[in-house]
């Protein structure tokens, strides 16, 4: 009998395909940058991998550190932050803000013997439509890798 | 550094302090802790008068309420204020006064080389007094008393730094440091003989190693190695009632996003859990609570253990949370409390900084 | 009434085998599994083994691991509830193992609106106590031993470090839920296992269980620990009321106060997102404060704890159920049900009113009465003679 500690209904949400599950990746990506470079990516017909749910938001700053650790508490198998490059923020200094945040929920996840790797940030630009295909592409790979995200099995948390 | 010498132990030679200042209209009011004999507790008193003083124990060792946190409103008011606060308390006030949330315009402070303090428990077995003695005893001999909170007995930052007035104890009474030209100011023909001194090197170097060794060791209990099972058993039997972050000095939000109706558990959300993990707990959130906020606030935290204190269900929160807030501090080599002008680290940024993320 | 089977009517027996804990969680998985419901709502051990967690599950292989009669009462039931119901009824037919008190507390919060019993089956148990969290925590054994006692007898003297609120508590067994299990009828291997309204009557029958004869063993040992129950709350309201009495004996009862808001915390009955004594209207304003302390010659800090208390019992005790919830959780120590107990047991008298009964009588606050029962009238007509002359 499976412990209460790890269990869950079944497969629900895990679509397999050949050499592994298809992780679910939230991704949070500023309008201005990240999103649009997305937008071109689609447009360009670059293929990406359909593990990714994008989450529109104004700026990167916008992410609050809770939002990385909800998806991750939920199931999502990975959360990816999008933004402008240093320097070339919509609202100017946004990202800078964004990438301390970041540090901070890595460190807390580090600390508490967490998979901080499931957390990620990227700078995208809206004119980097293959950059945004290639950080999706190995992004998927390495989560798919690190395998299902063991949230998804917690009865506790 | 220019030092008045006193007989009295501490906290008596505090006491005698505070009703000069009143006595003398060099203060509006003292902030102190107090014994309440009739009923065998004590509590956080603000006094306008020095008749209320008999029963003020300023070095009480005892915590029932962060005075940080309790002077930092107060602070606000146009009168001036003479507060008794321990290391961690004026710590914990001087990130309140970054955040806004408090004032040393009008503020003189009185702090002391900190043996620590007694977990509420002990105060409610043993009695303020006998706790006041023990204490007492253990500074006299330059050590740490046993049975304070663990945060206290890992405490490396029991010297204060900011204060205006600092006191240490010796064998002989004590020394009344005046650290700051609003200290000379305001004990200006105050007490007897003067001396050119500082609190003891040696015995404080004494009591950081011991202090540092238990650190360490505390850390090192900590199921933090366990990845999510490992935060389970922590924080597991947490039951949701948001007291560790209500008596938290720094948690000062009205409305705290975990409260918020936002994150507020629902229908849809709950029946997902049901199909995707077989079962949910309620009430929910207890984890994110924990994490997020860490995140919000862990690179603030003092020390201070009133969470762990309160905690109904003996979480060790004070162990946790200092763990994790010295390291998300250290990204930024910040250390909370040490300097009222240092921004706080999510405030500010430098453009070429943590090259590794992004 | 406590010791009648309500309105379902129906008494059936449950083989006890190994022990009741064991029974129960059979005759739920039955549930579960023949579709008379679609999820359980009871605790689980944690990991640690040190505590429970409410857990709702649809899966039979978590519902296994379930233990349901804990020795200790975390969390109370009720927020559990009002967690999952408030912002709606659940379309999950959800079949809910709680004790008396946290049924009576869900109860009183469907009536204000906090829980949504649509789609909820309520089951109960004669419950002899719950031991105190923290001596659960530090000897998770020792205490599962000392309550295994307390089940045997009935009683929560049996077993040492039990709430001070369960000696006095009446209310222990059978009152508004859809099924209650009878462990204090336990006679010949089985306990009698009875419905309490339609709902429960309906999902008994489904399971397959023997009808009961009769339910006079159940009763009788019922009753005869109600009695011992009552003489203990007597005794406790009365050390309650001399404690209390007057300014200072408040003042001292609540002296060792830090003002952590816990109690409220823990609380099922006390639901409000912001508090009106979080709130900024009686947060004092700094020189407004000084004042006052300068008036009194010092104040005590944090400040308007013994305000937060006593409003508190105006705004909830005539809904306190004498769970423990706030004695249990106060890291100062303080009793504090048995002067919210107290309190609301007197303001409850003073209305006619019961509390944490499905009985769709209004809770006292919501509604009026032109001419009210003698305990209000008498109160006004006391403050003000001839203030009820215009009718």
């Amino acid at each position: 009998m499976t412990s209460a500690r790890n269990h869950g209904a079944g497969d629900a949400g895990e679509i397999r395909s050949e050499g592994g599950f298809s992780p679910r990746i939230a991704a949070f990506l500023c309008k201005w940058c990240s999103y649009t470079g997305a937008d071109l990516a689609g447009t360009s017909r670059l293929q990406y991998p359909v593990s990714i749910i994008p989450i529109q938001v104004m700026c990167s700053s916008r992410v609050d550190p809770v939002f990385l650790i909800q998806a991750f508490l939920s199931g999502a198998d990975g959360v990816l932050v999008g933004g402008c490059h240093p320097g070339d923020c919509h609202y100017e200094t946004g990202n800078y803000h964004a990438r301390r945040r970041f540090a901070i929920v890595r460190e807390v996840f580090d600390s508490m013997g967490l998979e901080s790797a499931r957390l990620r940030l990227s700078w995208i630009s809206a004119s980097e439509g293959p950059k945004f295909a290639q950080v999706a592409a190995e992004y998927t790979s390495r989560i798919r890798e690190a395998g299902p995200n063991p949230t998804r099995r917690s009865l506790f948390l | 550094m220019n030092s008045i010498v006193s007989r009295l132990d501490a906290s008596a030679a505090v006491r005698e302090l505070l009703g000069w200042l009143l006595g003398e209209g060099r203060t509006d009011a003292v902030l102190t802790p107090r014994r309440l004999p009739e009923d065998g507790s004590c509590d956080l008193a603000l006094l306008t008068a020095p008749e209320g003083l008999d029963r003020a124990e300023p070095l009480l060792p005892v915590m029932t309420t962060n005075a940080g946190q309790a002077l930092s409103h107060l602070s606000l008011s146009g009168r001036r204020l003479t507060a008794v606060l321990k290391p961690c308390e004026l710590r914990a006030f001087t990130e309140r006064v970054k955040r806004e949330q408090g004032s040393f315009e009008r503020l003189l402070t009185v702090s002391f080389v900190c043996g620590g303090v007694f977990p509420l428990g002990r105060v409610l077995s043993d009695g303020p007094d006998t706790l006041a003695a023990a204490a007492l005893e253990a500074a006299r001999r330059g050590e740490t008393p046993a049975g304070v909170r663990e945060t206290c007995a890992a405490c490396e930052h029991f010297v204060p730094t900011n204060a205006d007035v600092l006191v240490s104890s010796g064998e002989d009474g004590c020394r009344i440091h005046l650290c700051t030209p609003r200290a000379e100011e305001a004990l200006e023909g105050f007490g007897g003989e003067r001396v050119d001194t500082a609190p003891d090197p040696a015995g404080i170097e004494r009591v950081l190693a011991a202090r540092s060794a238990a650190r360490a060791e505390l850390y090192r209990a900590l199921p933090v190695e366990g990845g999510l099972d490992g935060l389970i058993d922590l924080f597991g039997r947490c039951v949701g009632c948001h007291g560790c972050s209500r008596v938290c000095p720094i948690c000062y939000c009205l409305l705290c996003d975990f409260e918020s109706a936002g994150l507020e558990g629902d229908l849809p959300r709950f029946r997902a859990a049901l199909d995707e993990r077989g079962g949910l707990r309620l009430p929910s959130g207890t984890i994110l609570f924990h994490l997020g906020r860490m995140t919000h606030m862990s690179f603030s935290c003092v020390g201070c253990g009133m969470c762990s204190d309160a905690c109904p269900a003996g979480i060790p929160v004070a162990a946790v949370f200092g763990r994790t807030g010295g390291r998300t501090a250290a990204l930024f080599d910040y250390v909370p409390g040490r300097d009222a002008e240092e921004p706080v680290p999510v405030t500010v940024f430098r453009e070429e900084e943590l090259d590794d993320i992004g | 009434m406590t010791g009648d089977p309500g309105s379902g009517g129906a008494a059936f027996l449950l083989p006890v085998g190994e022990g009741p804990d064991g029974a129960i969680l059979g005759l739920l998985a039955g549930a579960l599994e023949s579709g008379a419901v679609d999820a359980l709502l009871l605790p689980v051990p944690l990991p640690a083994g040190d505590s429970f967690a409410w857990i709702l599950t649809r899966d039979p292989a978590v519902a296994a691991g379930g233990r349901p009669l804990p020795p200790v009462m975390p969390v109370q039931g009720a927020r559990a509830l009002r967690d999952l119901t408030r912002k709606g009824e659940s379309d999950v037919r959800i079949l809910a193992l709680m004790r008396p008190c946290e049924i009576r507390a869900a109860r009183e919060l469907a009536k204000l609106g906090q829980v949504r019993t649509d789609g909820l089956l309520l089951a109960s148990w004669d419950c002899p106590g719950a031991l105190c969290s923290k001596d659960h925590v530090a000897d998770p054994d020792g205490a599962g031993r000392r309550f295994a006692g307390m089940i045997a007898a009935g009683s929560p003297d049996a077993g040492g470090g039990v709430r001070s609120s369960c000696p006095g508590c009446v209310d222990f067994s059978m009152t508004d839920a859809d099924v209650h299990f009878g462990l204090l009828g336990e006679q010949d291997g089985a306990l009698p296992v009875m419905a309490g309204s339609p709902a429960g009557r309906t999902l008994l029958g489904s399971l397959g269980l023997t009808p009961a004869a009769g339910t006079a063993r159940w009763k009788l040992r019922a009753e005869m620990e109600r009695e011992r129950r009552e003489t203990s709350r007597r005794a406790a309201d009365e050390a309650a009321g001399s404690k209390l009495r007057g300014a200072e004996g408040l003042l001292s009862f609540f002296s060792a106060c830090i003002g952590c808001r816990i109690c409220r915390a823990v609380c099922p009955i006390c639901h409000c997102r912001l508090c009106h004594f979080d709130s900024e209207t009686p947060r004092p304003d700094p020189d407004a404060f000084f004042d006052g302390a300068e008036l009194r010659g010092g104040a005590s800090l944090p400040a308007n704890r013994l305000l937060f208390h006593v409003g508190r019992m105006t705004h909830m005790s005539l809904s306190c159920v004498s769970c423990g919830q706030c004695s249990d959780a106060c890291p100062a120590g303080i009793p504090v049900a048995d002067a919210f107990g107290f309190v609301g047991r007197a303001a409850r008298e003073a209305f006619g009113y019961e509390a944490g009964r499905g009985d769709g009588i209004p809770h006292p606050l919501r509604t009026w009465r032109r001419i009210e029962p003698d305990g209000i009238g008498g109160l006004v007509r006391d403050a003000e003679p001839g203030a009820c002359a215009h009718e």
